[in-house]
């Protein structure tokens, strides 16, 4: 589905979670919510912070539906609108300031952005310019490093796909996986190469072998 | 240390908390072993460049994706915090002070349309009068009319405008319902709220001690911005509670539903609509 049908689908879908589907909220979730995580983890480096956020956007989807104007801007927008305002409020009630963010990070999936930048600034999220760093800090914003990623989690068995979850985003350590899943320590380690050569493999499918991401081939053991 | 060894090590590394940085810190019998291979091994070195990168990337992205907890999470939570669907009248009830009572969604145009109640300017409160039938009237005149250019949108726009349409006029059903039920009460008080800092902006206010039914409106205030909410509350004894949240239509914001603090009410309340905080300036203001 690309952006325009996208955002046509998504007012008929608004239309069926105001009539109480909930079956539309989740589709809208899922459509949306990965986005909005990231945006905000973006700005805040919380997770928490992040969680609490996307709760609070969608709940806002929810009770505010009626308010949604497709005319005024895609739902897209609405939600980053909603989910941005959330987090700077929270940001000031904390005393700290958003990070630095590349401008395409800011946008709605189907702003390009020039139009992201010029909602920005008519909202007075700006407060101050740079021009990007050259570097492996633009291959992180691409939107393809997460698409490769995501896609080689998703294909991933599910216990390689659990140590390397708990590993980065619990970021914890392969004694503490084990003790947490009750596995051998043997295991979790076999487990977690096996996760790594999987994401770096996907990683190496997404740029190419220039980029130098893919891993060489190793022979990996068999579960301890 | 041979080849699979010591890539291995600096795969379990990359995954580990700042694993690398450990390893390559060489503090260890493990990690110094790791060292005096690398140094004569150009080709895992060139391995633990790429690893670095690839661990970078890998790691920023899945820091970046939600747990997938979130999403049942988020749905008990709207299940338990969010309106009742299929709305339309329920919301701004349901939104106010938690009860399940009395529920509306008021549109109080005619209130604001009245002459008498937009002229004033000030806070004033007066006894029930048969003006209330007028406002009934007006009332009724107002849905009929928004019925009437309903039906004519029925033939004419595409379906999200209709079931937005829809919403509006069963808000204006509501709240007229609402209204005149609390007109009809004998201790009804009608309240004109003022503005400290907008000329344009009045609003009125209903409500009913006995049944502690509340309706109050607004027009001229703007909707807030996305994540942004003006909430109703009332002041007694120096202490703010709020009440509920106003809702938007097309041209006007709205709150209906019922607060027990009205019950016994004595003089020296205040009521009040306020950005985001209830501790905040109100933006509308009046003396219960």
């Amino acid at each position: 589905m690309n952006g325009r049908e996208g955002a046509t689908d998504d007012v008929a879908v608004v239309r069926r979670m105001a009539a109480g589907s909930e079956a539309a909220l989740e589709t809208l979730y899922d459509r949306y919510a990965s986005a909005i995580f990231a945006a905000v983890y973006r700005l805040t480096s919380d997770r928490g912070t992040a969680e609490e956020v996307v709760q609070e956007t969608f709940l806002a989807l929810w009770n505010r539906a009626e308010t949604f104007d497709p005319a005024a801007g895609s739902l897209a927008a609405w939600l980053h609108a909603i989910a941005r305002n959330r987090t700077i409020d929270r940001l000031r009630a904390a005393g700290r300031r958003p990070s630095m963010v590349a401008l395409s990070s800011a946008a709605a999936p189907d702003e390009d952005a020039t139009q992201a930048l010029e909602r920005l600034v008519s909202d007075g999220a700006i407060v101050g310019g740079a021009r990007p760093v050259a570097g492996p800090e633009q291959a992180f914003e691409s939107a393809g490093v997460q698409e490769a990623i995501g896609t080689a989690l998703a294909s991933m068995p599910e216990d390689e796909r659990t140590v390397i979850l708990l590993a980065y985003q619990e970021e914890l350590s392969q004694s503490e996986i084990a003790a947490r899943l009750g596995w051998p320590l043997g295991t979790v380690k076999t487990r977690t190469r096996r996760a790594l050569h999987r994401l770096r493999k996907g990683l190496g499918a997404e740029f190419g072998p220039g980029a130098e991401l893919d891993v060489v081939p190793v022979p990996i053991g068999e579960d301890r | 240390m041979d080849h699979e060894g010591t890539r291995e090590q600096l795969e379990l590394a990359a995954v580990e908390p700042g694993g690398l940085e450990r390893l390559m810190a060489g503090d260890t019998p493990n990690a110094q072993a790791v060292a005096a291979h690398l140094v004569g091994c150009p080709s895992c070195t060139d391995e633990l460049v790429r690893l670095q990168r690839a661990a970078t990337l890998i790691r920023g992205s899945v820091r970046e994706l939600p747990p997938a907890d979130l999403k049942e999470r988020t749905l008990a939570a709207i299940r338990a915090e969010g309106v009742r669907r299929p709305l339309v009248v329920a919301t701004p009830a349901a939104a106010g002070a938690g009860a399940a009572g009395t529920t509306a969604a008021a549109s109080g145009v005619p209130v604001m349309a009245s002459p008498s109640t937009a002229a004033s300017g000030t806070d004033r409160r007066t006894r029930r009068t048969p003006r209330w039938l007028g406002w009934a009237a007006t009332i009724a005149a107002a849905v009929l009319l928004s019925v009437v250019t309903t039906t004519a949108v029925v033939n004419n726009r595409v379906d999200n405008q209709l079931a937005a349409q829809n919403v509006e006029i069963a808000a204006l059903e509501k709240v007229s319902v609402d209204t005149m039920g609390v007109a009809a009460q004998p201790d009804a008080e009608h309240v004109a709220l003022r503005s400290g800092t907008d000329p344009a902006l009045t609003g009125d206010l209903v409500y009913s001690p006995s049944s502690t039914a509340l309706v109050v409106t607004a027009a001229g205030l703007a909707q807030p911005r996305a994540g942004q909410q003006y909430l109703c509350w009332v002041q007694v004894g120096g202490t703010r509670e709020q009440v509920g949240r106003m809702f938007f239509s097309t041209h006007l914001a709205y709150w209906t539903g019922p607060v027990p603090a009205l019950s016994g009410l004595s003089d020296g309340a205040t009521f009040g609509v306020s950005l985001d905080s209830v501790d905040k300036d109100p933006v509308l203001v009046g003396d219960l």
